[in-house]
């Protein structure tokens, strides 16, 4: 036990050691290291399982990305399902994203978490509540299109028109004159 | 009127109750009585407990409201039902208008 | 007199925010504090506010020189007209309440004492704003409301979804904020002023960009529709801040500013019709929202977000005297609303579905009262507080001139406001209990009881002593037709008839699945569904390629190493003469002896 604590705390003194004596420029670019990365993607059936054992998978589950040059080397691709699908009842290890420790995450999990994009299924389909949402919005904005062309008031007196109140246009007698309306006496 | 019969009622039932959780507390020490702090002691399958001002109050509350109403109502029915009527410009006479009638030139 | 009196209110609702700077925020009786100072900062309000109304003397108080910003000259201005004096009063009666309600309802929390500060900092930022007599001064207040209720709203900031909520709170409000910032940079360059009147001398008649961006400065903020998700998410906040955010301040904030920009918009029918048609829309997409839900609170931010929308559209009928009307009596029974429901889903342990309720009319009487006094408030029963601007509102919309889709969709919302609301109390408060059998309700606290009095109180006289109050601004509508007179009240009848036509109709129908328009209303018209999935995932995932794949892939490979060997293979290629091309120089090497031979036969 001694001598396990003793190595460990060997090890950690070599790696400060390092870290301090290996000069600032000579870190890598950024902070993940060779553990982190992927590896190589996987052609023959043993590295295969020797992949899917890694990421904690069957090798019935594991699939990895296609190798067209994007660099996700032989990391397993998981279904696009954001977290707002798990069950919120499991007692997972970490509620909050509803992870189990070691568990393997989707590539893009920071776009899956549970207060970015949900891809939950929904009652009706996506086309369906596009369609609604948009046909609402279409059929309002051209009501009030058609509102604005004929709007409502409240007419205090009957609406007077040019040309003796469009006597001619009204099918009146053109050869008689309309009698001029008096309603008062100067 | 029915107002005061159902407040009776319950004034009657929350007596009662407050009553009863009186007695036991005096019996068994110890017990909560609603109010006072936040959370009380759970009960289960039982009427919680209601106090006897807390009913009054809630039933006061609702009296206002309808006496305000009612008293606005009746004082000043207009703002509802509207204060004067349309005026009809065909209803108007000549009369009123001050036209003299179409035979006098 | 006046101004001492102004400065007399503003400061003790600082010196509890100061004292935490001072000593450390840990005193049992800082609750009392804050709530203390609001005591006394409404008391000299309202002696400042009969001031106001007996002598009707606007004033502005600007003592301090701030800063000189190459040729404009911002200075600490306040602007005490019509609007601030009236309102100051009404908002810090309501944060009374709900300061003192919150003491009961975040009795168990143990920063209580830093959710009131933030509480009073809401409070302090909204009085900012609406005292504002620059745009500078407007725009504090304005972003000041904007991170304290994205603080506030992710109180409980443990769970994922009051996180999500702030996140949309504020990102929504950063939306609207940039047309805060457009039209704050037009003012700058066209007006060289900062200053509301002499912007509004400098322009009678702008032209419509910087109003068009105040407008979505004003949507974002009212949450109107477009930008209007954010509102029912942020009930995901604890009861009194859903009843702070959404009674008195921060959401009538938008309305508020374009109430302080009427004498620009007055005479611009552009800008008229598009708040006409944005308040419409919004009113009855929010109604429509607000009839499915199952969740109390949602119910009523529902409610609030088309009361909203009924304050853009009597904007947008060019009377904004009677939305600051509708703003301050709204403030009153919603917030009372608020806390009744606050009330309710503490004695029910946090339960607050409504199908999970019913009965509580007996076993919460006073809750149950208040609740009543409230819907009734809202749904504009006549001589409650509602009635004075609602009724005052439909009448003006009816009797003007105006867009009659817009009108039309105006009065179905609000049928459907006494829908919902009837809603509530019918599985709220009648019936037989559905909730579980372990029984915590208790609502005997002083604490309680008291905040939910006043506001009741409130809701029942308020609408009378403002409206009678209030100094007449605009000519009122003497008489009109009979059947327009009692629209208001018909289609508040037709949408309580029906409500309960339906509810008695559900009893003797089979169950079905529902409709798909059922859908429509109950997923929030599927706006948050679309929206909230299809942005974030086209722009996270075109965000990620590039910063973990694409970048890499094209500076780091194709540029340089992949682009200089391209580079290198094709220089030397095009600079040799060496081609390869073996056959043609074969051929070419037989070409001179054909000739040879041609020339000599």
């Amino acid at each position: 036990m001694a001598v396990a604590r003793a190595g460990v705390l060997g090890i950690r003194w070599l790696q400060r050691a390092s870290r301090n004596v290996v000069p600032l420029g000579a870190r890598t670019a950024f902070h993940l290291n060779k553990d982190m990365l992927p590896g190589p993607y996987p052609r023959t059936p043993e590295e295969r399982a020797a992949a899917a054992k890694k990421y904690n998978m069957r090798v019935e589950d594991y699939e990895p990305y296609p190798d067209d040059g994007m660099g996700y080397g032989d990391y397993p691709k998981l279904p696009d399902r954001s977290q707002h699908e798990r069950d919120p009842w499991y007692d997972w290890d970490q509620p909050d994203l509803r992870l189990n420790w070691g568990e393997t995450m989707h590539w893009d999990i920071d776009m899956y978490t549970r207060n970015r994009v949900d891809t939950s299924p929904t009652p009706i389909s996506w086309d369906d509540m596009c369609k609604q949402l948009f046909s609402f919005v279409a059929f309002m904005v051209f009501m009030f299109w058609v509102g604005h062309k004929y709007p409502v008031y409240q007419p205090v007196a009957p609406k007077q028109y040019p040309y003796n109140d469009l006597y001619l246009e009204r099918g009146g007698n053109p050869s008689e004159e309309p009698k001029p309306v008096v309603h008062y006496e100067i | 009127m029915s107002a005061l019969t159902r407040l009776a009622s319950f004034a009657a039932v929350a007596g009662r109750l407050f009553r009863s959780g009186r007695a036991r507390a005096a019996g068994e020490g110890g017990v909560r009585h609603a109010g006072g702090g936040v959370h009380i002691e759970p009960r289960y399958r039982q009427f919680p407990q209601l106090t006897r001002t807390q009913v009054i109050w809630g039933e006061t509350l609702s009296a206002i409201m309808w006496f305000w109403i009612l008293w606005r109502f009746w004082h000043d029915s207009e703002a509802v039902l509207g204060h004067f009527p349309y005026p009809d410009p065909s209803q108007w006479t000549d009369e009123e208008l001050g036209i003299p009638p179409d035979d006098e030139d | 007199m006046h101004s001492s009196m102004i400065l007399m209110t503003m400061i003790p609702l600082l010196t509890p925010i100061i004292i935490t700077l001072i000593k450390p925020n840990n005193n049992l009786l800082y609750p009392h504090y804050v709530k203390l100072a609001i005591i006394y900062a409404f008391t000299v309000s309202m002696l400042s506010m009969t001031m106001f109304i007996f002598t009707g003397q606007e004033s502005m108080i600007s003592n301090w020189h701030w800063m000189t910003i190459q040729t404009i000259e911002l200075s600490l201005n306040f602007k005490m007209d019509f609007f601030s004096m009236m309102f100051t009063p009404v908002a810090l009666f309501v944060t009374w309440s709900i300061v003192e309600f919150s003491m009961w309802y975040m009795s168990s929390d143990p920063n209580i004492n830093q959710f009131l500060k933030y509480l009073l900092i809401f409070l302090v930022t909204m009085l900012i704003l609406i005292t504002a007599n620059n745009l500078f001064q407007l725009f504090i207040g304005w972003e000041g409301m904007g991170i304290m209720s994205f603080l506030l709203i992710s109180w409980w900031h443990g769970r994922t979804d009051a996180n999500t909520a702030a996140l949309q709170a504020i990102l929504y409000n950063r939306i609207g904020d940039i047309g805060f910032i457009l039209a704050m940079t037009w003012f700058f360059l066209y007006s060289n002023s900062w200053d509301f009147q002499q912007m509004f001398i400098l322009d009678r008649t702008p032209n419509s960009f910087p109003l068009m961006s105040l407008l979505l400065a004003a949507t974002g903020k009212s949450a109107q529709f477009g930008l209007h998700p954010w509102l029912p998410s942020a009930m995901e906040g604890p009861t009194p801040v859903s009843a702070l955010l959404h009674s008195s301040t921060m959401v009538v904030a938008g309305v508020f500013l374009i109430i302080r920009f009427h004498p620009m918009m007055e005479n611009n029918s552009l800008i008229q019709t598009l708040t006409l048609s944005m308040g419409a829309i919004t009113t009855l997409f929010t109604a429509i929202c607000a009839l499915t839900q199952n969740d109390l609170k949602k119910i009523v931010a529902f409610s609030t977000s088309s009361q909203l929308g009924l304050m853009m559209v009597t904007i947008g009928i060019n009377q904004p005297h009677l939305a600051f009307l509708h703003i301050c009596t709204h403030a009153f029974f919603k917030a009372m609303l608020f806390l009744s429901a606050g009330s309710i889903i503490h004695s029910l342990n946090n339960e607050q579905d409504i199908r999970k309720m019913g009965g509580l009319f007996k076993t919460l009487p006073f809750t149950s009262s208040s609740l009543i006094i409230g819907s009734f408030a809202l749904m504009g029963m006549p001589f409650l507080t509602g009635f004075y601007s609602k009724d005052l509102i439909i009448e003006t919309a009816n009797t003007s001139y105006t867009n009659a889709w817009a009108l039309t969709t105006t009065l179905v919302a609000t049928s459907l406001t006494a829908m919902y609301s009837i809603r509530i109390i019918f599985f709220a408060l009648a019936g037989y209990p559905r909730f579980t059998t372990l029984i915590l309700i208790n609502e005997n606290n002083p604490k309680l009881m008291n905040p939910i009095n006043r506001l009741a109180l409130g809701s029942i006289f308020a609408g009378f002593l403002i409206s009678n109050c209030v100094p007449p601004t605009s000519h009122p509508q003497v008489t009109m037709p009979w059947h327009l007179k009692l629209t208001a009240l018909g289609v508040t009848i037709l949408g309580l008839l029906v409500a309960t036509e339906l509810s008695l109709m559900t009893n003797s129908m089979k169950l079905s699945t529902p409709l798909k328009t059922f859908y429509f209303s109950n997923m929030l018209g599927f706006y948050s569904a679309t929206t909230h999935r299809l942005n974030p995932h086209s722009s996270l995932t075109m965000s990620q390629n590039l910063t973990s794949a694409l970048l890499d892939l094209f500076w780091l490979e194709k540029s340089m190493p992949k682009m200089t060997t391209q580079t290198q293979i094709s220089a030397s290629t095009t600079s040799s003469t060496q081609k390869g091309l073996i056959k043609l120089y074969f051929l070419s090497f037989f070409i001179p002896p054909m000739l040879a031979l041609l020339l000599t036969i």
